[in-house]
């Protein structure tokens, strides 16, 4: 029951990064803070969805670009994490959410070349609008039902995975937070180089730095 | 040809937000933009058939745009439609939007506005905000810009009809994006100094592991978006390596 509820979170959460609204709802940060709420963990959820957007500050869905989807990533780390209270369960979480957040990647990408298929085309001699509409709203359906599916699938086996070698984890909780960290660096490098790189930015970027540095010591 | 009515317009708004729902290689928004249109286009030829069908099959063609900013195109095909516009000045008015309309609103939202609110939730979260205040501060500011931008776009493009290009151009939006761009530049600075400094940050966890922290960092930097998946692959590997070790201890 669990497994299906999760499943249907994420196909829920999986619509708004294209297809309905793009509200951001799913984003890795507010996916993964519904997903620990509802799990009854929310500190976790935000905790992965934080770690996850880090890492997928750089991703979004531009154009026909292919992206690793952070949705469907998020919620399968958060449901993976949450099983286990065993020390790997947070980096092997990471671990297949990174991992799935590409494979859900390709499911849009094979959704898109399904939607092709299925759309009205405007060379045809006439449109009827009930096609129309049905097409569209099935491709929003179809959509739906890919996020349920990626989703329940990532769960399923990110679970039995953390089951298995979570508890054999070798490292501590401040060694597995900052190895993460280490991999999510190349993303805040490439969103500095994206924002004009450091030759530009570099007195606002340091500036930044000393903030940072200094309001940790004092809030 | 009938005027537009409000429950007209206010149902195209809303479909907008659907605008992306089959997006396909083929025609890319072409068909979520015909479908938005639709409510539209059905008050305008209420009482010609045919001709509804022609300006359905016109808005099915291939388009493409930022979807946010989409909703200035469509606002202004909705005018030039109801105006009675040559279906040939129409097509020729959506490709020659398409183009602009798609990178500036990436540079505006995807490159700006987005990174921009996402490290500033991720600043109050390493600063230890509780859940509720992060999140709720990202999706309240966050789609303040959004809705604003999209109502901003479809009224426009309603008023104005073929003449949003100097409205779009009025409207500074790349001047804009680079003042985000500024804000974003300093919260990137901010981040890395939290991520840093703080507990359960990098320092904490022992002053060795900044080394290959800092080296990735620059590798993005250097690199850009080619290092992204070579990053992931790489933490992925050394996570399934470390789990196989303990499992083999």
């Amino acid at each position: 029951m669990e497994l299906a509820l999760i499943a249907l979170l994420g196909g829920g959460l999986a619509l708004d990064a294209t297809s309905v609204g793009q509200f951001m709802l799913s984003r890795p940060l507010v996916a993964g803070a519904l997903t620990g709420w509802m799990l009854g963990d929310p500190a976790l959820g935000l905790l992965i969805g934080t770690l996850l957007e880090l890492y997928l500050l750089v991703s979004f869905p531009s154009g026909g670009a292919q992206f690793p989807e952070g949705t469907t990533a998020t919620v399968v780390a958060v449901a993976t994490a949450s099983a286990s209270s065993a020390p790997g369960a947070l980096p092997i979480a990471i671990a297949v959410g990174l991992l799935w957040g590409q494979v859900g990647g390709f499911s849009i990408t094979a959704l898109r070349k399904a939607n092709g298929l299925m759309v009205p085309e405007p060379a045809d001699e006439h449109v009827d609008t009930t096609r129309l509409a049905t097409a569209h709203l099935g491709a929003v359906g179809l959509d739906f039902l890919r996020g349920v599916l990626i989703t329940g699938t990532g769960v399923a086996i990110g679970r039995v995975l953390v089951a298995q070698v979570g508890e054999s984890w070798p490292l501590g909780q401040r060694e597995s937070l900052a190895l993460i960290l280490v991999g999510a660096a190349v993303s805040v490098g490439i969103l500095l180089h994206d924002l004009g790189g450091f030759r530009r930015r570099r007195v606002l970027f340091a500036t930044g730095l000393a903030l940072g540095i200094v309001g940790v010591r004092f809030l | 040809m009938s005027a537009l009515s409000r429950r007209a317009i206010t149902s195209t708004f809303l479909r907008s937000f659907l605008v992306q729902g089959s997006w396909n290689y083929h025609t890319m928004l072409g068909t979520g933009f015909a479908f938005a249109m639709l409510p539209g286009l059905r008050r305008i030829f209420d009482d010609d058939a045919e001709a509804l069908d022609a300006s359905v099959r016109r808005h099915l063609d291939h388009f493409n745009a930022h979807p946010y900013l989409a909703n200035l195109a469509l606002g202004a095909a909705l005018r030039l439609e109801a105006d009675g516009t040559d279906d040939q000045i129409v097509r020729r008015f959506k490709v020659a939007v398409r183009g602009p309309l798609g990178g500036l609103g990436d540079s505006l939202v995807w490159a700006a506005w987005l990174p921009t609110v996402s490290m500033a939730a991720l600043a109050l979260w390493w600063l230890g905000q509780p859940v509720w205040v992060v999140v709720g501060l990202f999706l309240v500011v966050y789609n303040v810009g959004h809705l604003t931008l999209r109502v901003w776009g479809f009224r426009s493009g309603l008023r104005d009809g073929r003449d949003v290009a100097r409205t779009l151009s009025e409207a500074r939006l790349p001047q804009l994006g680079e003042r985000i761009k500024s804000i974003a530049s300093l919260l990137v600075g901010v981040l890395a100094g939290l991520v840093l400094a703080s507990r359960e940050g990098l320092s904490d966890a022992g002053p060795l592991w900044l080394v290959p922290a800092i080296v990735c960092f620059v590798g993005g930097l250097k690199i850009g978006h080619r290092a992204w998946r070579p990053a992931a692959i790489a933490t992925v590997t050394a996570i399934a390596l470390i789990a196989s070790w303990g499992v083999l201890r």
